[in-house]
């Protein structure tokens, strides 16, 4: 028999809990933090609260697993383009190719998307409830309630739901 | 902020001069290599704490739990290597030390102005003054230090009054970092003395 699990509601969160929540998605700001500009800081300062909290409560690591896996996109973005000018400019000493401002721009409104997502996702998360990123959502809500997860009647004001499909 | 050091009855001879002599190889390198990787989370949970209190109000529970024995493990190597302690200081924040007690109480709320104060003229009205008056402390802690020395090696023991003033330098760095890393609103207070509850200034 499959146990069932409860999608927990915002009202039944304790404080600590949305506040480790809504940090997880913070660390899209870990290199600021620790003044060294590496694009793949953010991600390891992800991974390592996502391995710190993992263990300790369902929405926590919910949204810890969601904040990690959802910045591998724009980390390997970010990290192409600075590997593609440090390639050219630092050790071949050649010009930049032509797409390179381009992927830039790409770059730029990539990372500007996903940092207004992920405050998005933070602010919710600061309020108890889940938002589901595209794909990544899925994947952490597969990971850590499944199919087999109910929404229990919530707060009325607001109730956290499956996403669609399951 | 409650933060003490039992002062022991004796001290061992033989530990000290251990320390002094090989101390940077078993006891600064190791715990070194370890705070420095430890220090920079420490410096993107702060900084990220720093935007959760802007937001919220609140210090994250859970950093703050971590921040308190980040710093009770600093207060464990200190404490050591200035002779104020024996023993060997435990390596990583689950860690602690039978004579060394710190406890640090949990701000329910914590005032964004002060928040934004503390970050854009903290430097003025915090680091400079007590800046100042504890680089001069710090001078006599160390020569106290270097007398606490030689008091260990012949009598085992250190006077009361320089063990308690090398502790108060202690609890004045301390009671400086925890403000200035927004853990606590109430201003430090220019004293290493410990605050009991019935005097008005808290932290």
């Amino acid at each position: 028999m499959t146990e069932t699990i409860a999608l927990p509601q915002p009202h039944e969160l304790s404080q600590r809990e949305k506040d480790d929540a809504l940090a997880a998605y913070l660390m899209n700001f870990a290199a600021w933090g620790a003044g060294l500009p590496i694009p793949s800081l953010n991600l390891i300062a992800a991974w390592v609260y996502f391995l710190i909290n993992r263990k300790k409560n369902r929405f926590v690591a919910f949204h810890c697993f969601q904040a990690c896996t959802s910045q591998i996109p724009t980390t390997l973005i970010n990290m192409i383009g600075v590997g593609m000018f440090i390639d050219y400019v630092l050790i071949l000493n050649r010009d930049l190719p032509r797409f390179f401002w381009p992927y830039v721009g790409f770059a730029v409104v990539t990372n500007l998307m996903y940092l207004a997502s992920s405050i998005y996702a933070c602010v919710l998360a600061a309020k108890g409830r889940v938002h589901y990123f595209l794909v990544f959502g899925r994947w952490a809500y597969a990971r850590y309630y499944g199919p087999h997860a109910i929404a229990l009647d919530g707060s009325p004001a607001h109730r956290n739901l499956p996403p669609a499909g399951f | 902020m409650n933060f003490d050091i039992t002062q022991q009855e004796s001290y061992s001879r033989s530990e000290l001069l251990l320390r002094t002599l090989f101390g940077w190889l078993y006891i600064t390198v190791p715990h070194v290599l370890v705070l420095f990787f430890v220090g920079i989370w420490s410096a993107i949970l702060h900084f990220i704490a720093w935007w959760v209190i802007l937001l919220t109000g609140r210090y994250p529970a859970s950093f703050f739990e971590f921040h308190v024995k980040l710093l009770a493990w600093n207060m464990r190597l200190n404490a050591v290597t200035w002779n104020l302690a024996d023993g060997y200081p435990a390596i990583g924040i689950a860690g602690s030390h039978p004579a060394i007690s710190l406890d640090v109480p949990y701000p329910q709320s914590l005032s964004r102005g002060t928040l934004l104060l503390r970050t854009f003229l903290g430097f003025i009205y915090v680091t400079i003054p007590h800046g100042i008056c504890l680089w001069l402390r710090m001078v006599a802690t160390a020569f106290l230090n270097f007398l606490s020395w030689w008091s260990i090696l012949f009598s085992g023991r250190i006077p009361e009054s320089w063990f308690q003033f090398n502790v108060g330098t202690l609890r004045w760095m301390l009671r400086l970092n925890i403000y200035m890393a927004n853990m606590t609103d109430s201003y430090p207070p220019f004293s290493g003395k410990p605050i009991t509850a019935a005097e008005p200034v808290a932290i």
